[in-house]
């Protein structure tokens, strides 16, 4: 026998009822990461697009709309385009090799080995340690005079003798040099993203299943037949989103240029991140350096996109 | 046995919002607030001076008791000179923040956002006599006649040699003229291995030795009436020399000096000459005596027609905010503080030069050992610059007799005309430093100076769409 039915009362019997339904509760929780995202990223971007067509500088920040002639002054800037260049080259040459070397990594880390802990830790490092005291670090290492790597250099024979490797002078100018300069803020800005990556990749190669690679070995394949054939394949949408991170953290990096060589020498280590800074708020034009900023946004959305994509991709997987 | 309670979602969510709502409310049930109007505040924003005691010994206690004299909870702040320029950006964009900003160059794109100091100037002018032109041109729009700042003091900027290297090239009392470093730093970097350091780099010492070259081969970046002149045979002289230089006596490191540097190569005993404030010397004598003792003076180089400019080292300029809730305490701490000067000169161990060389010096026990006959920072000026009361105790006496008419040879950046924000633009995206880098890596000494020249045109022309600036398209 069924008992007797008791209807809601209108009013009166779902008290609060706001906590107790599910999608609303959902969207109270997640409101803090909207609120967050939208005052924290959307509101300057806005105004980032707002001052770009103004002519807003550090001292007047108010909004007088120009149009686009931030953007045709940027673009008939020979310093830009330097800058543009100079951004991807910084990015795409640090990015493939942070690919290469941390998937070396992430293979020697999965191998059982004495004081593996240790050498996890200290590949860690770079990534836990404040970039901007990380980049002193190095270019304490890159000194024009006390550089240790030129020590050893010279204690090599290699610098500073007529018939040296490197030449006569007593030190490389690391900084001082175009190609040096470059080699060197590449070489730094892969000790920082390293970590990230090879853990990103240690986690794909523990995701691929044991006995798939059993399987194969007994099958006969070779190592570089298991690698083409079913590490890479499998591990490609987690290798793409390692990579498309350290794009984004790249060409939006500024510290590792300005403190090692402000851009320098001649502007040839100069990246947007950088220019805009100098040019924005260091040299007063507000409006400028928000136009050379945005001038990342086009590579930053597609990155974001196909980052997603990707993490939805390894889902599925 | 009782039946543990389990805490439902709904209790959760109640006692965690009350536990929001009360953390954001506590604040201002404890915590009294200042009563708006009454102006018993003075918020300061300085940098770091180079020399440290400055800033423990004198500047922090000074400005408090100035405050506990007049009824003033007086704040000063501190941050590094490379946060200066995005801190004052910030500020000035929220509308509050410090009362007083202090800067070591001419802040003129600030111009807008910023109290016009007249007033300041001018009884400043009247209790401590004339300002310096120096001063009066870093701080003052003829086109607005607004004075965007206010500058107390300034920094020297001389050339510093090794007398040891100099003597055995044959020059004893260190080079002269500009052709002096091709000449006989030449022969010292070819003879005894040594190079000398001026910055062909982007930052602030290569951009000031940049324009000491320009001044001393009588060019410029504009005419005293704000207009591009950069383009013209003297300047590609000036590049041409500097080319030439790098050849003769200088390395690649040049092209990577930054704001150490210069202090860094000397005290190594790796630069015959260097062009910086005294702060490398000075750290010499605490670090290496030995270097210390072997450093000696020169006043600007001058070019092939006899001209000779340095450029201030350091412009001390305070701007106050239009919408600082301070402003009449500020302007009274800016006038107190000229009329200290004397400490300013004596704990930055005569790195502060005075502003208002005529202000007398007050009566009382000062802090240092009291000058025969001095009465004016004029006197104190040339007799400490006559007598080091910093020397070592074996070193020679005299050696920075040479700055006691500093003045004479230092000017402003933007000379021959005032410092604006073009050419301070012109400064902050390194436009000359790279002119004679290019020249000295192997470019036209014509190409480098037409792009350098494009580049300032275009700035040039953006300002005084802006109003800021004179001259002409």
């Amino acid at each position: 026998m069924s008992g007797p039915a008791h209807p809601a009362e209108p009013g009166g019997g779902d008290r609060g009822g706001i906590l107790d339904r599910e999608g609303a509760l959902a969207k109270l929780l997640i409101a803090p990461a909207v609120i967050y995202i939208a005052a924290m990223i959307g509101a300057p971007f806005v105004l980032a697009i707002l001052y770009s067509l103004s002519d807003a500088t550090t001292g007047d920040p108010g909004l007088r709309l120009v149009g686009v002639q931030n953007f045709q002054a940027a673009l008939s800037d020979p310093v830009f385009r330097l800058a543009l260049r100079n951004t991807f080259v910084f990015t795409l040459v640090s990015q493939s090799i942070v690919i290469v070397l941390s998937r070396v990594l992430a293979n020697a880390l999965l191998k059982p080995f004495r004081g593996k802990w240790l050498v996890r830790f200290l590949i860690m490092l770079p990534w836990t340690a404040p970039i901007s005291l990380g980049t002193i670090g190095w270019l304490w290492m890159f000194d024009s005079i006390f550089s240790p790597i030129d020590w050893v250099l010279r204690y090599l024979g290699m610098l500073g003798t007529a018939s040296a490797l490197f030449g006569a002078n007593t030190n490389m100018y690391w900084l001082g040099v175009p190609g040096l300069a470059m080699a060197s803020v590449i070489l730094v800005n892969v000790w920082r993203i390293l970590p990230l990556a090879t853990v990103i990749q240690l986690g794909g190669l523990s995701s691929i299943p044991k006995d798939l690679i059993e399987a194969a070995e007994v099958d006969g394949a070779t190592p570089w037949r298991r690698t083409l054939m079913i590490t890479i394949p499998l591990t490609l949408p987690i290798v793409s989103i390692a990579f498309l991170f350290g794009v984004v953290f790249t060409f939006t990096d500024l510290v590792v240029v300005y403190v090692l060589t402000r851009g320098g020498p001649v502007h040839m280590t100069q990246v947007l991140s950088s220019w805009t800074f100098f040019k924005g708020i260091e040299a007063g034009d507000l409006a400028q350096g928000a136009a050379i900023s945005l001038f990342m946004f086009p590579v930053l959305a597609v990155a974001a996109i196909f980052i997603l994509r990707m993490a939805r991709r390894t889902e599925v997987v | 046995m009782a039946k543990r309670r389990l805490v439902t979602r709904r209790e959760f969510m109640k006692a965690a919002g009350l536990g929001v709502v009360a953390a954001g409310v506590a604040p201002t049930i404890f915590i009294p607030r200042y009563a708006h109007g009454a102006s018993k505040e003075l918020k300061i924003l300085v940098w770091s001076h180079f020399v440290p005691r400055f800033d423990k010994e004198w500047y922090d206690t000074f400005a408090k008791q100035w405050g506990e004299a007049n009824g003033i909870n007086v704040t000063v702040d501190h941050i590094g000179l490379a946060e200066i320029p995005s801190r004052t950006a910030a500020e000035v964009s929220a509308g509050q923040g410090h009362d007083l900003i202090e800067w070591i160059a001419p802040p003129s794109q600030f111009e807008p956002s910023v109290l016009d100091l007249s007033d300041v100037v001018k009884e400043a002018e009247k209790r401590y006599g004339k300002q310096h032109p120096l001063c009066r041109r870093s701080s003052y729009n003829p086109n607005t006649k607004k004075f965007y700042c206010f500058c107390p003091g300034w920094t020297i900027d001389p050339g510093s040699y090794r007398k040891s290297l100099w003597e055995k090239a044959g020059k004893k009392g260190g080079p002269e003229v500009w052709e002096d470093l091709i000449t006989f730093g030449g022969k010292i970097k070819k003879e005894q291995g040594i190079q000398l350091g001026i910055g062909l780099s982007q930052e602030l010492d290569s951009n000031m030795a940049a324009r000491a070259l320009l001044w001393s081969y009588d060019t410029s970046i504009q005419d005293a009436k704000e207009n591009v002149v950069l383009n013209n045979p003297k300047t590609v002289e000036a590049t041409a020399y500097m080319a030439r230089l790098f050849k003769e006596s200088m390395v690649p490191e040049v092209f990577a000096w930054s704001a150490v540097s210069n202090n860094q190569a000397l005290i190594a005993g790796r630069a015959s000459y260097i062009l910086n404030s005294i702060s490398a010397y000075r750290s010499a004598q605490k670090e290496v005596p030995e270097i210390a003792k072997d450093i000696f003076f020169t006043p600007a180089l001058k070019g092939p027609r006899g001209t000779g400019f340095s450029s201030e080292h350091v412009i001390y300029s305070y701007l106050v905010p239009k919408k600082a809730k301070n402003i009449e305490n500020a302007k009274k701490f800016l006038l107190n503080l000229v009329g200290n000067y004397d400490q300013a000169m004596y704990y930055s161990e005569l790195y502060n030069s005075p502003a208002f060389f005529d202000a007398p010096i007050p009566s009382g026990s000062r802090g240092y050992a009291p000058v025969n006959g001095a009465r004016k920072l004029r006197d104190l000026h040339n007799a400490w610059f006559s007598n080091d009361p910093f020397a070592l105790p074996d070193e020679e006496k005299g050696k920075l007799a040479v700055l006691k008419d500093a003045e004479k040879w230092s000017t402003n950046i933007g000379h021959p005309g005032p410092a604006n924000p073009a050419e301070g633009e012109v400064f902050a995206t390194f436009v000359l430093p790279n002119m004679l880098a290019n020249a000295a890596r192997g470019m036209k000494p014509e190409t480098a100076v037409e792009q350098a020249e494009l580049l300032t045109k275009t700035i040039f022309a953006k300002w005084r769409k802006k109003k800021m600036i004179g001259g002409k398209a």
